[in-house]
């Protein structure tokens, strides 16, 4: 069983509270470190700021009224379908701000903070009045915060959208090779023999399949290569180091006592694995999956930065700095921007995975002994 | 149809401009024969204006280039797949007993055009405005407006004064290439590279001006005749040529290579030449030193431009290709390798592999029995530099290392204004005869039905209305190209005189007609869709382009304002050679693609031809096919030019394809050079071409 450190278990009597569980604990060394606890709140601004994309860069409101109803086309920028027909039936064509205007004068709008669209370029008639379109390769300015491709897109909007891409690249496929390696591992831990022979094999077969060929397969199979698929691939065949700390951790943890307590009392299999270990041998285990999210991030940036990522028009981190490398010295902002993007995301989850790991490790706890 | 359609794919829009051309000869032959190989560096650079060989599918080997056309040769082809097989020339020919010289006198002859280059093209600007400023004032302007780059091509265009006053003959010239020189001897030329040494080097008998229009050159040839039938073309040959080596060139040399080319063995491989139309000859034959005769199959406008293989010395070869016919291996072979035997203007001096190869001037070609016969060449030597990345490339023309190159559209648009490029450059651009286009496919891949979304002329129209073709000149295209009107340039001779108008975006029209061709968003989740045999089809469609950013950028753009009208086009950058297997299987929904103009109009009818090889889209008009093959036997050049204008009208009311923009020649020169004139296919690929180029006398 882990222990406490002597400090703290005086300073838990001295509260005279019930003692805190593992997790408290470690959330409370988590929190001693101060980089660690940066990165984090980074994390999760930079969720929010992916969660709420449509409604800080777009052209499209996030809710009008319309002909008396009320409509949230902003929704468009989820999932294309989630933007009501009437649109469409009405050919607004994807230009809101003269067609509402147009075709019913009473109508209103809430429009997202910033009005500027990562899938093409605001020009003609779908400005918003009184300020110019966009140029061509234009440095940051008051209209264009981090300046524009070369084909005219706002790099913040493409950016703020390209935020969607890299936090969902990292949980989704991490989610996946967790759930597979927790899985596959807890059953070779726990069960050992023929099964830990299999499992134990499969895992080296599978870590001998580069995900990058893997993926080009793809690419060149689909049609329409998205988000989703890079994402499956880097899942399934990420889980080998998740899969071989949970049998480490499972091997170790079922000849403990409190185990043969509860097989004493006549708990299957599936209990004591789940409720039992699993939860005891999490800690050592989410570390590698806050590393394989930024590995995640670093595989899909590489990839749309060569060209073989998600089907364009992607605005992701990488297909923004692939643009600036042509012209590295007319643009430095599409370099600076997406690169400081990828380079601070990584990071931080690099810190967070650290944080976590001297947080939970009793060995590595500076406070220990 | 004919077999051979030598047409440059351009399939990807690419802005590398290393057009490869081919291969077979002079600046005075028809360019653009059909089988271009990628050369090093084109693939470098996405293997740019690569091709797809012949058009005998069975003539084409992937990447490696591409193996002469077999697919016709007669029986005795299968002996020689042996190679030990003894060598015998011309036995790709069928058996054929040409008549006396007493009997072709009888018949009745027509005379063909000799001219002089120059002299044409002297001509031709005597007619053009005078330039508003001099040489001195063109270089110290910017070329940023059309205005500056027509006076910087206007001043640095005049030619060098008549009777070479004025030039500075020993002046040494730079050259850039994008790819090594292959081999020294023309037969085996297969890239850009190779044909640049084939042009200084060469020699031909037939030579095409600024707008493709043919003619014999009289630095060659004294009289050129076509019977009336049209199918015997004769030559006299002038008796003042001379090889390097200082043996006469004769007709019996033309005879010797014909037959080469013509002939099998397991061990001779001749790329791309006979593919380019000389399979088309039935025979020639040298009558006396000095007249040869081309007999054709047919009678057909486009006899003279297959008379454009390169010209090997009879003297040289005869013997030794039957000692060795693959013509590499022998130390004989080896030997004439590094020290060809040629006739052009410029003979060879050296070469470093991957790195030059220099010419020089050979005062043979102008100098006969101490008289001048023809124009001396304008620089004493030309040193052709391999710098297959192009940004190097650019620095090296900054720095007068080269001095003269071929600029990518990016670099002319970026890297090329600042007082680093024009402290010893300048540049200039000029529209060439190549044109970028969506090609819709009409039926299904097995050809067996009618696509369910493109067969129908009303959605391709939609698909043409429905293109933001502003965006693309204005943005994408830097404003440096001008906008598609269809598959002929409007500088062509064969361009209608009742041009469709330029395409305007018009959303509304668009989701008209596709309303019109049943195409609705019935189940309101914002895609239109029809139902096809009880199945609710969606518009989606796959919509494949080449990695190049402007490609991508293009049809990330067409999925834009497509999807502004409820259809889905997905973005699919393909590699090159997949893409070009798509295309021959008709595998894909639609693709973006371009053609460089071929030597003839009628080589068109390869691509829009019912069933026809490069016939992508699967596109059918028995008019048009019909309209074709009028074209291909009218001689007459007025109704020719009736005839292709009413194809071009027919094609633009079918929309096979959305025509998009024409592509530009963009090129940086040394401020020292003089004489440039851009043709249908840039500045050198005509003649004169690259001979028009000099340094005044008086450079500082």
């Amino acid at each position: 069983m882990l222990t406490t450190p002597p400090e703290v278990e005086t300073m838990l009597a001295e509260s005279a509270e019930p003692s805190a569980g593992f997790w408290f604990e470690s959330w409370r060394r988590f929190r001693k470190r101060k980089l660690a606890v940066v990165a984090l709140t980074f994390v999760v601004a930079l969720t929010a700021i992916a969660a709420t994309a449509p409604l800080i860069a777009g052209t499209r409101p996030i809710v009008t009224r319309y002909k008396g109803e009320l409509y949230f086309p902003a929704l468009w920028y989820y999932n294309r379908s989630w933007e009501n027909p009437i649109f469409n039936k009405d050919r607004f064509r994807a230009n809101y701000i003269a067609s509402l205007q147009a075709k019913d004068p009473e109508s209103w709008a809430i429009w997202p903070l910033v009005y500027q669209d990562p899938y093409r370029r605001v020009r003609g008639d779908l400005v918003w009045p009184d300020t110019p379109e966009n140029p061509a390769n234009g440095p940051p300015s008051r209209y264009n915060w981090f300046g524009t491709n070369s084909q005219g897109f706002d790099v913040f909007a493409s950016m703020v959208h390209g935020a969607q891409t890299a936090v969902s690249v990292g949980f989704v496929s991490m989610s996946i090779a967790a759930a597979i390696g927790i899985t596959l591992g807890a059953l070779a831990g726990y069960f050992g023999g023929w099964i830990d022979t299999i499992i134990s094999r499969i895992i080296e077969v599978v870590m001998c399949i580069p995900s990058l060929v893997l993926i080009l397969a793809l690419v060149a199979l689909l049609d329409r290569v998205t988000n989703f698929h890079l994402m499956v691939i880097v899942g399934c065949t990420g889980w080998t180091g998740i899969a071989r700390l949970t049998r480490a951790e499972f091997m170790k943890l079922k000849q403990l006592e409190f185990v043969s307590a509860a097989r004493a009392m006549g708990a299957g299999s599936t209990r004591i694995m789940f409720t039992h270990i699993l939860r005891n041998s999490l800690a050592p285990v989410l570390v590698p999956i806050t590393f394989g999210i930024a590995d995640a991030i670093l595989i899909e940036s590489g990839l749309s930065f060569l060209g073989f990522g998600a089907s364009p028009p992607n605005p992701s981190w990488g297909t923004l700095l692939a643009a600036g490398r042509n012209s590295i010295e007319q643009t430095w902002w599409l370099i600076v921007f997406p690169g400081a993007a990828i380079f601070l995301t990584v990071l931080a989850y690099n810190l967070i995975g650290e944080g976590l790991q001297e947080a939970t490790d009793p060995r590595l706890r500076q406070d220990a002994h | 149809m004919p077999a051979s359609s030598p047409l440059r794919s351009l399939l990807l829009l690419l802005p590398t401009c290393s057009l490869l051309w081919l291969t077979s000869g002079c600046s005075s032959k028809p360019a653009a024969a059909p089988a271009e190989k990628p050369a090093a560096a084109d693939s470098a650079e996405a293997s740019a204006a690569t091709e797809a060989p012949s058009a005998e599918p069975a003539a084409t080997t992937e990447g490696g280039g591409e193996k002469s056309a077999t697919t016709e040769a007669p029986v005795e082809k299968v002996a020689n797949l042996d190679p030990k097989a003894p060598f015998e020339l011309g036995n790709a020919l069928e058996k054929f007993a040409p008549p006396t010289l007493e009997e072709l006198d009888k018949m009745k002859w027509n005379d063909g055009r000799i001219a002089d280059g120059m002299t044409l093209l002297r001509e031709e600007k005597a007619s053009e405005p005078a330039p508003t400023v001099t040489a001195e004032e063109a270089l110290k302007l910017r070329n940023d407006s059309p205005e500056n780059n027509a006076k910087i091509l206007a001043a640095l265009g005049v030619l060098q004064p008549e009777g070479g006053q004025g030039v500075d003959y020993e002046a040494k010239m730079v050259r850039h290439a994008g790819g090594d020189l292959n081999s020294t001897n023309p037969l085996f030329s297969s890239s850009v590279t190779d044909g640049e040494f084939a042009d200084l080097t060469g020699l031909a008998i037939m030579s095409f001006d600024r707008q493709l229009k043919n003619f014999a050159p009289k630095d060659v040839v004294v009289s050129w005749q076509t019977s009336e039938d049209g199918l015997v073309d004769r030559f006299v040959l002038r008796d003042d040529i001379t090889w390097s080596d200082g043996k006469p060139f004769t007709a019996y040399d033309v005879e010797f290579t014909f037959k080469l080319i013509m002939s099998d063995h397991a061990l001779l491989v001749i790329p791309a030449i006979r593919g380019s139309g000389t399979d088309q000859i039935k025979a020639i034959k040298a009558y006396d030193d000095h007249t040869v005769v081309i007999f054709h199959k047919e009678a057909l406008a486009t006899n003279i431009t297959n008379i454009n293989f390169p010209i090997l010395p009879k003297h040289v070869y005869e013997k030794s290709v039957a000692e060795d016919p693959s013509l590499k291996r022998s130390a004989y072979h080896t030997e004439q390798e590094a020290k060809p035997v040629t006739a052009g203007a410029y003979e060879y001096v050296s070469r470093k592999r991957g790195e030059e190869f220099v010419v020089r001037r050979r005062e043979s070609y102008y100098m006969h029995d101490g008289k001048q016969v023809r124009d001396k060449p304008n620089f004493a030597e030309v040193r052709v530099k391999t710098i297959e990345d192009l940004n190097t490339a650019l620095l090296a023309l900054k720095s007068g290392d080269i001095q003269q190159m071929e600029l990518r559209a990016e670099q002319w648009a970026g890297q090329t204004n600042g007082d680093d490029f024009y402290a010893k450059n300048t540049k200039v651009t000029a529209p060439e005869w190549t044109e970028f286009h969506i090609e819709w496919n009409q039926r299904t891949a097995d050809g067996k039905s009618p696509s369910p979304l493109f067969g129908d002329s009303r959605v391709r129209w939609a698909m043409t209305y429905a293109f933001d073709y502003d965006e693309l000149i204005n943005t994408i295209t830097h404003g440096l190209y001008q906008q598609g009107q269809g598959t002929f340039h409007p500088t062509a001779w064969m361009f209608p005189k009742n041009p469709p108008e330029l395409m305007k975006q018009n959303l509304d029209k668009a989701e008209d007609l596709l309303e019109e061709a049943g195409w609705t968003d019935s189940d309101g989740d914002g895609i239109r869709d029809k139902e096809i045999n009880g199945q609710i089809v969606p518009f989606e469609f796959q919509l494949m382009t080449s990695q190049t950013e402007t490609g991508i950028q293009t049809a990330t753009l067409m999925k834009e304002c497509l999807e502004q009208i409820g259809v889905i086009a997905n973005v699919k950058p393909t590699e090159f050679v997949v893409m070009q297997d798509k295309l021959l299987k008709h595998e894909f929904d639609a693709c973006l693609g371009g053609w460089g103009a071929g030597t003839d109009p009628s080589m068109q009818s390869n691509i829009y031809g019912t069933g026809a090889q490069r016939n992508y889209g699967q596109y059918s008009n028995p008019k048009v096919d019909k309209l074709f093959e009028q074209g291909l036997r009218e001689l007459d050049p007025a109704k020719r030019a009736e005839i292709y204008g009413a194809i071009h009208l027919q094609l633009w009311e079918d929309q096979p394809v959305t025509w998009l923009f024409y592509r530009n020649a963009f090129f940086g020169f040394n401020k020292s050079l003089r004489g440039y004139n851009f043709g249908a296919l840039g500045p050198f690929k005509y003649n004169p071409g690259f001979t028009s180029l000099f340094v005044p006398a008086a450079t500082p």
